[in-house]
Parts: C-alpha cells; sequence; structure tokens
C-alpha cells in the first residue's frame, strides 16, 4: 500500500492539468473510453465492487446510491455534482476543480454513461469564481474534442448559502427556489432534479470515478481500509504549522495527518482540540487523535468523518468563544424552513453569548444542553444537528471551562483567547439580533 | 377493491387504502396527530413545522408523520403513547413559543387558534425564554383587506405556498433566510389577488387577519350559519359570522365539489355592502318634491295601482341573483295576475348541458381542458379558474381559446371556433374526442348559453363518457332557475309590449345596467326593487327595497345545475319580497306563500320534481344527467349591451368589453376592495400598440364617435389583433369599434 | 438593464428544462448591471425576463448572501472570520481594514468605495486569513498586509 499514492490530486504536482493536452498525457480520458466500451451496468458495478463511500460527508455508497435510481419512469435520468463545498474548515473540491478539472469532468461523462443520463449539472458555490471559470474552460475544451458525445454539462452557479449543499436543498436551488431540503421520502434517486430520477455525488467522489476503472475495483479497494476504500484528500487547517489539502489513503490517523504531515500545532503551543470533519462534527480531545480516519473508526470514537476537514485547535483558544462562533454560522446559515432549527440555531446564540459574557446562571448550562437534546434529530435536514454537534460536544467535553464561566469567575482567558472578538457575519447582518453582541 | 393496509396507531388497530398518509390513518383510528404546516389542498407535504413528530417502530429518529405514507405493519406512537413523540411534539411548540408574542388578548384568532389549542394539548406550561423575543414593526397592511402581524407568524409558510401553488400568482412570499425570515409582498405592493383571503382562514395563527374582521367579536359571542355564496354562479359554500345580528365575516364550508374549501374576494368581502350608506330600508315614492319616504301599505297601494293601469304592458327586468322562489313568486303576480309575460331576462345556461353535467372537482381529474369565450374564467367564476389550474398541476393540457388565449379568437368568435373543432380535421378536436376525461368550458357571453358548447360536447361523444363534461359559465349567479322560474309561473307566451306602460326592474344588477336604464325612458313608469338608493334615485317612480343573499331564505341553482340552499343569516332591515309580493298578489287575485319554503313548496311541483327542500341539506347533491337534447339552433346574436356603430364612423379596433369579478353595485360599496377593482386600463396587442407608437402605461384616447375616454394602455403579449379589451364599467357609451391614440 | 444582458438571461433560460432554473445568473446579471446591487428596478427586470414576479425574484435574491439588496462599494472586501481563519488571527486582519477603511464592518465607506464585512467560511482554510477582493481570493491576509492591499485597490 503506497502511502502517498495519489487518485484525485495525482499529476497535478508537475503538469498543469488544468489542459487537456496535459491530462491526456498522464492518461486523461482513457477510463472514459473504457468506460463507453462497457454495458453501463457494468460500469456501476465497478463502482460498486470499489466500494466507492461518497467524499461529500455521508459516506454512502455511491454505487448503491445509483442503484436505488428508477427505471422506466419516461423522464430523464439526471446527474448532479454537488460543489457547493461550504462546511467550514474544508476546501478539498476547489483543489479538484482549479488544478484537475478534467479528472472532475471526466468522471461525470463514465458516470453519466454508467446511469443512463444525458444530463449533467455541476452546481458550483457562488464564491468559487475562479474555479468555476477554469471548469468552465476546461469543458470547453472537452467540447471541442469531440468528447462529450451528447452528454450536456451545465454549470449552475450558486450564490452564497451552506445549506444548499444538502442534496434536496440544493435540487430545490437548482430548480430556481429558495434552497431549502425537502422531506424525504420521496427520496432524490425516485424524485430527485424536476421530479426525475437524480443521482447526486460530491464532486471528490465523482472525480475518483474515472480512477475505480483505471486500476479496477480490486486495485483500488487495496488502498485505504476494506469498509472504506482510496484516498480521501484531508484538509488541514487551524493552529497547525503546514495546514493545507494532503491526500492520503483512508485509515491514516488524526496523529499522522497532524503531526507527521502537518507539522504539529503552530507557534510551539499545545493542542487542545481537533474537529475531525469540519465544524459540524463533534470535536475529539487530545487523547482521542490516534483514531483513523475512516468512517467507521470515527463514529466509533464518537464523531464523523464528515469532509474530512480537520480543524486543529490549540491552547489560546476559549472553548466558550468558538461554540459561540460556531453557533453564529449555523444560525446565518439556517435556511428557516422547520421550527427547531430556525428557533434554536439562534437560542443557541443568544445562551452562548449570555455565557462568554459572563451573564449566564448554572441553569443556563442545563438549558443550553436541553435546547440542544431538544433539536437533535427532530429538524427537517442535518443542518439542524450539525448545528447541535459543536456546542454539546464542546460542553460536554471542556465543561469545566463552561462552568467558570458561570459561576462568577469568568472567561479564564480573560480577553487573551486567540480569537477573542472575533465578529461573525449575523451579528453585522442588515436586521441585526440587538442582544447578540458582535463581540 | 385494493387490499387494505394494516397498522397500529397508539396500540388502535386500523386499516386504511394504500397511500393513506399518516395524519389521516391515525384520524381513521381516532387519534390525533397534531399538525401546521400540513395542508393537502397546498401540495405535496413540506415538513416544516415538526409539530406531527411521531415514533415510528424500527425507526430510531422521530419522524414527521405529515410526510409519510402507510405501510403494512406500521406501528406508529403518538405522544399518547410515546415519551419520546410527546418531548418531540412539546419542543416544537417551545420553540415556535419563543419567539411567539403573548398577543392572545388583542388577537383575532384567540379562540379559534390551533396554536392555542394544540398548546394546552402538547406543550410546555411555561416559559424558559429570557432573551428579548424577535419583534417586527405591526401590523403590515398587506393589502386593504388583510393584515400581517410578523411577530406572530410560525412560517409555516401555509401562505405562501397558497399564493404559489394554488392561486399561482406569485405575489405572497417568503424573504430572507433562517431567523430573519419573513413574509412579505413586492416593496410593500398590496396583495392583489381575487383568492387573497384565503391566506387568513389558512393561517394557523393571527398573522394573517382580515381587517374588516379586526376587534369584531370573539369566537364564543358568535354563531356560524351555513348558506351559499351568491357573488358569481359558482355557489361556494359559506358560513356566516353572525354577531349581535351582524355578519361580521365570510368563512369558507367546503364543499369538496364545488369550491374546495376556497373562497374568492368578491364572496369574502362583499358582505358590508348589506350595511352600505344608501341602503333603502324604506319604500320611497316620486311624488312633486322627489322621492319620499312611505309606509308599505302606501307603496303597495301605489303598486296595485301603476299594475291594474298597465295591465299586460309589463315589462319585468330581472337580474339573475333573486332566489328561485322570487323569481317565481314574480312570475306569478305579473303573468298569472296580470297575463304581463313579457320580460328581460338574465342569460339562461341551456338544458342541453344537463346531459353533460360534471361536478366542477372533475376539471381536476380531466387530462384536457378546453376553455372557449371572449371572458377569462376567472372574472366570471374565479373558482373555476382555480380548479382549472390544479388541472394543469397534475398534467392536465389546458388550451384557451379567447382573445388572449392560447388559440385566439375575435371576440364573438367563441362559436365559430366550436364548428371547427367538431370538424373531423381538427387536431384539438382530435384530442378531445380522444380523450377519457375532458372538459368544456364556455366562458363569455353569447354561445346560446352554452348551447355551441353542449352541441360541440355532443359531437365529440362525451355523452358516453362519465369523465367527460362541459361547462357554461352565465353572468349571473341564478340566472338560469331565474328564468326557469319565471317561465314556470304561467304557461303563455306574449311578445314585448309597445309602449311600456310599467316596467318592473328586479335587482341590483338589472337596475345598474344600461339597457334596462335605456328602457325606463320608454316606459310610463318604473318600479325598482333595490338595495341601493344611489341606483334608482334618478329615474324610479317607486322604489322597493330589497334584501341581500345574505338575508334570504330560498333556493339557487349554481353553474353546474345543484340546486342549493339559501338560508337566512341576518334579519333583513325590511319585510323579505315574499312576504309583500304575497300581499301584492292577494290584492290582485294570486295566492302565494308569504316564505320561502311555501313558494319552493309549489315550485318544486313544476321544476325540481318534487325534490323536498330539506333534503338539499348543507351539502347539496349533484343531479344526475340527463338524456341529450339537441338545442335551439344558433340565431344572430345582438349583446343586450351593444351600441349599433353609426355609419360613418367605423374605428379599427373591435371594443371588447368585459365584466370584471369586482364590479357591480355590491361591490363598489366597499371601499376595502376598491384595490381590486379592475385598472382604468385599454388593454391592446403589441402590434397595434406599436403601430399607434404605443407602450405600456402610456395614457391613451380611446374614440369612437362623439365620446372619447382617457384611459392607461396596457401591452398584452398574447391579445389577438384588431382588439382593444377595456372593463365595462370604463367603456362607458363607446361603440363596438373604437380608436385608440396616444394621449397629446 | 442594457438590451446585450437581457438577451445574455434569455441564453441561459435555455440551458435548464425549466426557466426559473435561471434566476440566479439573472438576479446576477442583473446586479451588475446595476452597479454591484439589487434595487427594486432590477426585480422587476429580472421579473420580465423570465415571466415570473418581481416578489418572487426578491424572495429567491434574499436567500443567498452574494446578491446584495443595498448599494455596496465599488470594491467589496470580504474577510473570513469562521473557526480557522478567527483561529489564525482573521479579526485583527478585520480589524485592520476597519482602520485602514474607516468603516465598521457591514458597512460602506462614505465615498462609497468600499464595502467591507465579515464572511463565513470562503473555502481557503489552508492558507488563512483568507480575504476575498471583488470575487478574487487573497489568501493569506496578515494584518501588515492590509494597507498595501488598500491602496492597490484606490489606485485603480
Amino acid at each position: 500500500m503506497a502511502s502517498n499514492q495519489t487518485l484525485l490530486t495525482a499529476g497535478t504536482e508537475d503538469r498543469d492539468l488544468t489542459r487537456l493536452e496535459e491530462y491526456r498525457a498522464v492518461g486523461g480520458y482513457e477510463a472514459l473510453a473504457k468506460a463507453r466500451a462497457l454495458e453501463p451496468q457494468a460500469v456501476m458495478d465497478e463502482i460498486t465492487a470499489a466500494t466507492l463511500r461518497g467524499r461529500g460527508g455521508a459516506g454512502f455508497p455511491m454505487g448503491r446510491k445509483a442503484s436505488l435510481l428508477a427505471k422506466d419512469t419516461g423522464r430523464p435520468v439526471y446527474l448532479v455534482v454537488n460543489a457547493d463545498e461550504s462546511e467550514p474548515g474544508a476546501f478539498k473540491d476547489r483543489d479538484v476543480m482549479r488544478f484537475t478539472p478534467h479528472r472532475l469532468i471526466e468522471g461525470c461523462l463514465i458516470t453519466a454513461h454508467g446511469i443512463g443520463s444525458t444530463s449533467v449539472f455541476i452546481y458550483i458555490r457562488g464564491e468559487y469564481l475562479h474555479e468555476f471559470e477554469v471548469t468552465r474552460a476546461a469543458l470547453e475544451e472537452t467540447r471541442k474534442a469531440g468528447l462529450l458525445a451528447g452528454v450536456t454539462i451545465v454549470l449552475h452557479r450558486g450564490a452564497g448559502a451552506y445549506i444548499c449543499g444538502e442534496e434536496t436543498a440544493l435540487l430545490e436551488s437548482l430548480e430556481g427556489s429558495r434552497g431549502q431540503p425537502r422531506p424525504r421520502p420521496p427520496f432524490p434517486p425516485v424524485t430527485g432534479l424536476y421530479d426525475a430520477p437524480t443521482q447526486i455525488n460530491n464532486v471528490s467522489t465523482i472525480a475518483l470515478v474515472p480512477k475505480v476503472l483505471e486500476l479496477g475495483a480490486a486495485e483500488f479497494a487495496k488502498i485505504g481500509v476494506p469498509s472504506a476504500p482510496g484516498t480521501a484528500v484531508f484538509s488541514l487547517s487551524g493552529n497547525v504549522a503546514q495546514p493545507g489539502n494532503y491526500e492520503r489513503p483512508l485509515g491514516t490517523t488524526l496523529r499522522e495527518l497532524i503531526y507527521d504531515i502537518g507539522g504539529g500545532v503552530a507557534n510551539g503551543r499545545e493542542l487542545k482540540a481537533v474537529i475531525p470533519g469540519g465544524s459540524s462534527v463533534p470535536v475529539l480531545t487530545p487523547d482521542e487523535i490516534d483514531t483513523p480516519m475512516d468512517y467507521d473508526s470515527i463514529q466509533a470514537a464518537g464523531s464523523f468523518f464528515g469532509s474530512a476537514a480537520i480543524i486543529v485547535v490549540d491552547d489560546r483558544c476559549c472553548m466558550v468563544q468558538l461554540a459561540l462562533r460556531a453557533a453564529q454560522f449555523y444560525m446565518h446559515e439556517s435556511c428557516g424552513k422547520c421550527t427547531p432549527c430556525r428557533v434554536g440555531t439562534r437560542w443557541l446564540v443568544q445562551l452562548l453569548t449570555r455565557i462568554e459574557a459572563g451573564e449566564a446562571a448554572p441553569t443556563d448550562l442545563e438549558l443550553l444542553e436541553n435546547v440542544c437534546d431538544r433539536m437533535l434529530g427532530r429538524s427537517l435536514c442535518a443542518l439542524g444537528d450539525f448545528a447541535v454537534y459543536p456546542v454539546s460536544s464542546y460542553l460536554r467535553k471542556y465543561r469545566a471551562e463552561f462552568e467558570a464561566h458561570v459561576t462568577g469567575a469568568g472567561c479564564p482567558f480573560v480577553g487573551e483567547s486567540s480569537i477573542e472578538g472575533i465578529i461573525a457575519p449575523i451579528a453585522q447582518h442588515a436586521h441585526p439580533v440587538p442582544e447578540v453582541v458582535g463581540g | 377493491m385494493a387490499d387494505l393496509v394494516s397498522l397500529t396507531v397508539d396500540d388502535r388497530p386500523v386499516q386504511v387504502l394504500p397511500g393513506t398518509g399518516l395524519v389521516e390513518a391515525a384520524q381513521a383510528a381516532g387519534v390525533e396527530i397534531p399538525v401546521f404546516c400540513y395542508e393537502p389542498r397546498l401540495g405535496p407535504p413540506v415538513g416544516a413545522c415538526r409539530m406531527c413528530l411521531v415514533e415510528i417502530e424500527g425507526i430510531p429518529k422521530l419522524q414527521a408523520g405529515c410526510t409519510l405514507t402507510v405501510q403494512e405493519g406500521m406501528v406508529i406512537r403518538t405522544a399518547a403513547t410515546s415519551e419520546k413523540a410527546a418531548d418531540g411534539q412539546e419542543s416544537t411548540l417551545e420553540f415556535i413559543l419563543v419567539n411567539h408574542p403573548l398577543d392572545c388578548p388583542v388577537c383575532d384568532k384567540g379562540g379559534e387558534c390551533p396554536l392555542q389549542d394544540l398548546t394546552f394539548r402538547y406543550g410546555p406550561g411555561k416559559t424558559r425564554m429570557t432573551f428579548p423575543k424577535l419583534t417586527f414593526d405591526k401590523p403590515i397592511p398587506v393589502s386593504p383587506l388583510i393584515a400581517l402581524d410578523r411577530e406572530r407568524c410560525i412560517l409555516c409558510y401555509r401562505c405562501t405556498r397558497f399564493s404559489e401553488e394554488v392561486s399561482e400568482d406569485g405575489l405572497l412570499v417568503a424573504v430572507n433566510r433562517g431567523a430573519r425570515s419573513l413574509i412579505a409582498t413586492f416593496e410593500d405592493e398590496p396583495y392583489r389577488s381575487p383568492f387573497s383571503g384565503n391566506v387568513v382562514e389558512l393561517c394557523p395563527v393571527g398573522a394573517l387577519t382580515s381587517t374588516l374582521y379586526r376587534f369584531e367579536g370573539r369566537p364564543w359571542d358568535i354563531q356560524n350559519v351555513p348558506t351559499v355564496c351568491t357573488g358569481c354562479p359558482v355557489g361556494c359554500n359559506v358560513s356566516a359570522t353572525i354577531r349581535e345580528g351582524k355578519v361580521k365575516r365570510i368563512l369558507s364550508r367546503n364543499h369538496s365539489e364545488i369550491d374546495r374549501g376556497w373562497l374568492c374576494d368578491k364572496g369574502r368581502f362583499t358582505y358590508p355592502h348589506l350595511r352600505a350608506r344608501d341602503r333603502v330600508t324604506t319604500p320611497l315614492r316620486r311624488g312633486r318634491e322627489g322621492l319620499r319616504e312611505v309606509t308599505w301599505e302606501e307603496a303597495l297601494d301605489t303598486a296595485e295601482e301603476l299594475l291594474r293601469e298597465a295591465g299586460t304592458a309589463v315589462v319585468t327586468a330581472l337580474s339573475g341573483s333573486e332566489t328561485t322562489e322570487i323569481a317565481y313568486a314574480l312570475g306569478r303576480v305579473l303573468r298569472g295576475g296580470l297575463g304581463a309575460h313579457s320580460a328581460v331576462l338574465p342569460e339562461a345556461t341551456s338544458d342541453a348541458l344537463d346531459a353533460f353535467r360534471l361536478p366542477l372537482s372533475a376539471i381536476a381529474e380531466a387530462e384536457l381542458v378546453v376553455i372557449v369565450g371572449d371572458d377569462p374564467v376567472v372574472e366570471r367564476a374565479p373558482i373555476v379558474d382555480l380548479w382549472v389550474k390544479e388541472a394543469a398541476r397534475r398534467g392536465a393540457e389546458v388550451v384557451t381559446c379567447s382573445p388572449g388565449g392560447d388559440v385566439q379568437t375575435s371576440p364573438g368568435g367563441g362559436a365559430a371556433l366550436c364548428g371547427e373543432l367538431a370538424e373531423r380535421g381538427s387536431k384539438l378536436g382530435k384530442r378531445l374526442r380522444a380523450a377519457e376525461r375532458a372538459v368544456l368550458v364556455w366562458s363569455g357571453p353569447g354561445g346560446g348559453g352554452g348551447a355551441r358548447i353542449a352541441e360541440l360536447a355532443h359531437e365529440l361523444g362525451f355523452a358516453e363518457k362519465p369523465g367527460c363534461g362541459a361547462f357554461h359559465l352565465p353572468s349571473t349567479p341564478n340566472g338560469h332557475a331565474v328564468a326557469a322560474a319565471w317561465s314556470a309561473a304561467a304557461d303563455a307566451e306574449e311578445a314585448g309590449p309597445a309602449p311600456i306602460k310599467l316596467l318592473v326592474v328586479s335587482g341590483d344588477e338589472a337596475a345598474a345596467d344600461p339597457g334596462v336604464r335605456a328602457l325606463a325612458e320608454d316606459a310610463e313608469h318604473v318600479v325598482v326593487i333595490t338595495m341601493f338608493q344611489e341606483l334608482a334615485g334618478g329615474w324610479a317612480d317607486l322604489i322597493l327595497p330589497a334584501t341581500a343573499s345574505l338575508e334570504r331564505d330560498g333556493t339557487t341553482m349554481n353553474l353546474e345545475g345543484r340546486l342549493q340552499r339559501l338560508r337566512r343569516t341576518v334579519p333583513p332591515p325590511c319585510p323579505d319580497e315574499l312576504t309583500w309580493l304575497s300581499e301584492l298578489g292577494a290584492r290582485i287575485g294570486v295566492a302565494l306563500a308569504p316564505d320561502a319554503a311555501g313558494v319552493y313548496a309549489e315550485l318544486a311541483e313544476r321544476l325540481f320534481r318534487d325534490l323536498p327542500l330539506e333534503d338539499l341539506g348543507l351539502q347539496a347533491p349533484l343531479p344526475a344527467r340527463k338524456a341529450y337534447e339537441a338545442p335551439a339552433p344558433a340565431t344572430t346574436e345582438v349583446s343586450a349591451a351593444a351600441t349599433a356603430t353609426p355609419e360613418h364612423f367605423v374605428g379599427e379596433l373591435k371594443l371588447q368589453r368585459y365584466a370584471a369579478l369586482f364590479s357591480g353595485p355590491a361591490v363598489e360599496r366597499v371601499p376595502e376592495l376598491r384595490f381590486q377593482r379592475p385598472e382604468r386600463e385599454v388593454e391592446l396587442s403589441a402590434a397595434d400598440a406599436e403601430r399607434r407608437g404605443i407602450a405600456s402605461g402610456d395614457t391613451v384616447l380611446v374614440r369612437s364617435n362623439g365620446t372619447s375616454v382617457e384611459l392607461r394602455a396596457r401591452v398584452s403579449r398574447k391579445l389577438i389583433e384588431g382588439v382593444a379589451r377595456v372593463a365595462g364599467e370604463h367603456a362607458g357609451d363607446l361603440h363596438a369599434t373604437v380608436e385608440v391614440v396616444k394621449a397629446p | 438593464m442594457r438590451p446585450e444582458a437581457v438577451a445574455e438571461i434569455q441564453r441561459i433560460r435555455k440551458r435548464y428544462p425549466r426557466s426559473r432554473s435561471a434566476v440566479m445568473d439573472a438576479l446576477r446579471i442583473a446586479q451588475t448591471e446595476h452597479g454591484g446591487w439589487l434595487p427594486p428596478e432590477a426585480f422587476r427586470e429580472v421579473a420580465d425576463a423570465l415571466d415570473v414576479t418581481p416578489a418572487y425574484c426578491h424572495s429567491i435574491a434574499s436567500f443567498y448572501d452574494m446578491y446584495h439588496l443595498e448599494p455596496v462599494g465599488e470594491h467589496l472586501v470580504e474577510v473570513c472570520t469562521n473557526l480557522s481563519c478567527a483561529l489564525a488571527g482573521a479579526q485583527a486582519v478585520l480589524d485592520a481594514f476597519a482602520s485602514e477603511l474607516g468603516v465598521r464592518p457591514g458597512e460602506t465607506t462614505e465615498d462609497g468605495g468600499f464595502t467591507l464585512r465579515a464572511v463565513e467560511c470562503a473555502g481557503g482554510c489552508g492558507r488563512a486569513p483568507v480575504v476575498v477582493v471583488d470575487h478574487v481570493y487573497h489568501e493569506p491576509v496578515r494584518p501588515e498586509d492590509v494597507a498595501g492591499l488598500v491602496e492597490g485597490l484606490r489606485g485603480e
């Protein structure tokens, strides 16, 4: 098992893979030719056999998802690529699009063939203007080279809403409605985009498809771990010495990623907390960093693989402030459709603001916990849960810090926390929540 | 018969049809799953409010019951038998109440408020919220009819879904995101839709309220009297809310075949006309000093005198809004008592359509709907427009054949189009023949009152297909039964007298009709039965106060051919027509019962095959189809309101007048409805406008010989060339052809 | 909106089976046509171009962060203050901009030259702190870089 074999970023170290002839020079579009010579079902069987799990966060096997597509509905089958990457700490899909867009396009074309689709939509977050332009140029090259073969790929730009990374909210946004999730059932493979059967996958999942076809399922499965084969691009950020994207096999431990690859905690500080999968997952403490980064292991440790966006927190950071900042993010991004998330995210911000200001009582901690309990599992989509995980896990694992805030001792960092005074967008909005202090 | 699905709800076994939602399944088991955002008439469930959280065995997370359908063997637990579900429902209410203001004492919804009720049943006993609540300016006028209180809003999106999915006006929307979300119109423009009032009934809290009902009553002070609306020929089922002898508001009573629980704003908000400033409550007689109040004794003396003097030279103008009984009573007195058979009758629906009878709800089931006629359906029978939209949403093909439709026809060209559709070469005709469920609708004047559409339906073979049918949308609410009752009152026929010694005008619509007024100029004397003095004050010799439909017992027949029962909701400020008609009849030797039940009993023998009044019930049934009888062949039709064009003036554009929904004496007397009235506009096709250098918004003069009207131009991309469309009330004395020029 | 912009919207409509899907791009085009923000007039124009209502267009625009419903400055300076950037010292960068521009986060300078605002995760966490200026990513930006950055923009 080569520990530095790359799949997603293969070839990007020394070639400009945004250009078609460079991509071809490293074997680009050969997997497509191979796939098109196969029966569509054979392509999907290969993907299923490779146990390619979705790299968007949920880790749902791509092949199994495709097997749920409704057949013979009289409607077209759509492929939708989720390039709305907005999870705090995540920046992996961005690199795929700006450094190796052709790999994404090839993945789209192979998948389209496999599921019987001639209509692909790539929903790319609005802020990624440069990545959109690069991908658009690559798409034009592909079109001119005659590689599309009747498949249309539409690049659809988002306009700034984290919730549009949720599958059904993305579909709503694509259709021209407000980006609010739909109740499931029905599920997108049955009723998805424009009421038609739809396969939705993350950018990185689709961009792995060419390598799956190139290597074959058996070889692919040799990389990573049996329950989660292949590589993932781990995004290191926060108080780490060498932040950045690092493609490694699934199963690499957090310790390896932070210390061996990331250079350890920056500025010689102590590690205090690690959020393994983007801000939406429960926090892990330093004694938990020997957990391998694969879906099942991280879940067993009480968190989630998510976007593999590893945020490193050092000992200068007040966890109450961090909880507040996270809560402010979810309040800003809540779509407002369902009651627990719309109301709960705001209530969490109000409670944490009061706690951080030293104006709360111990009963407020119980209330905070209970509000979290009452939100968890009750919302229309996972955002309601994501808003809870940071708050409830920081409270659970750093309780002493929270208690210090409410027993008259105040914030232990006495104005010196590394994120002291951080201003969240929600605090500067046109209709400010008056009692929310920006910091 | 499909196999039923068995499941249990709170340990109660129940069996329901496959595809049944959990809320209905629980209902069948006698269990409540509380809801806010769930409303099947608004489209698929959205799962937004989370009030319906239930526990389902085998699924770890609580589920939104309203979004699921039953599965065999499902075990569902609600708050009654599941602590988890009870906590879920309590927390939903706690979250809703976190920002909900304590407005109950001043909120109109109090006492009939689902949020109050569900909080008592499932909610927390006290609040843990110690922060300032989200506040907004309140109330915001969404329109002169509707007030919005954003603090009370629980963002269930029922109103926005109605605007988008039912009335499809796209005017009431959600704005912003997350906790900052709120409901709004664009730039505070009023919510101008013929159906806006439905959002008040849909709103589960006091966020959207009726301005007319603001602070007017509490649910424990009122009574609801069931009756039927007569604002248009649909005959929606309504409840009148009564307090201290006054009508305070109109609510829907939901007849699943007629209105599906929706009302138009005309039906919902016109009731204040009962207390119009110029309401006539005592008879008025013209003397040397003008109109003077007289007693009923004096009034009937005068009426008797006029009748005896005129003898057979009486013409009666009927409005078509009378109850069947009033029309019959008039017929018995005038035709039976005097032999005065001549009448200006409202447009009647052709009996030939009885062979293609369908409930309105069948429109929603249709695969193909073809609408023929000059006027938009929404102006003639608004709820039918909602049914057509529902059909389109379900995938039906809808084709309108009108001056502004998918198939452009000239005004008055509908009859010819029917002929074309009947021909074998017609593609649309072919599709109509092939369809199992197709509906034809005639929407506009002429067409033989639906005769042409009946002929077409017969040609297309509709009689054999239970899913195929046809509708005529008449211009009056009860015109068909009024004409039938008048006819049934006596047997003879006679041509119109000349000169007219006495004109009897029944009802406000007739009193406001320029054609009737023209007749009045030829008559020696005029008796007008009207609610409003200003309508007849200038030209009547005797004014007898009329009652309003809300004040009448009796029957009315809607455009389906369904006979429905009107119930008196409040006593009128004057005697009921049947009372004094009976007295007047007695004076000239006609025996007539003084009440609706009595009159009905007599006319039912002749008209309705002995259907007892009691059997009409609260939700009247639709009679069965009859065998087809070919109608009288088409004659050259002259529209009653058309004025001849003098020979030396021929305008290039054909003037199409249309009767707007929000027009008429009753609507004019409700100030809050003014914004719904038709704009002072003339609609032109893009080509005609361009030729004249006219753009939308320009002030223009619409001219015909001798008269000119200043209006605002509106360019329509869909209107046929050669036509200028103007609302009847703005068209004044314009001739049948006009010219339109930009105003200097 | 210039006829070319309207024509572009009609072209975009054709890419989708349902024309409402074009609303996001249409609003973006209208925003550019109106100098970086969407006045009420813009919603009427987009509504006209797509055969929808202005209320619907406003409902969509107000949902997303990248549509501005109030005037913005010639230059839009967005500083990410989410977790990773915060940990890397984003507040000091935001403070430096506020001080250099003489304006509070969320506001526009009086001369209409700059709008400064804090934003949520921009996706540049690997090179934090991230500042996006007129949709171009600058990563990382340190407080000491701010003065030079602003001067460069003023010069444009």
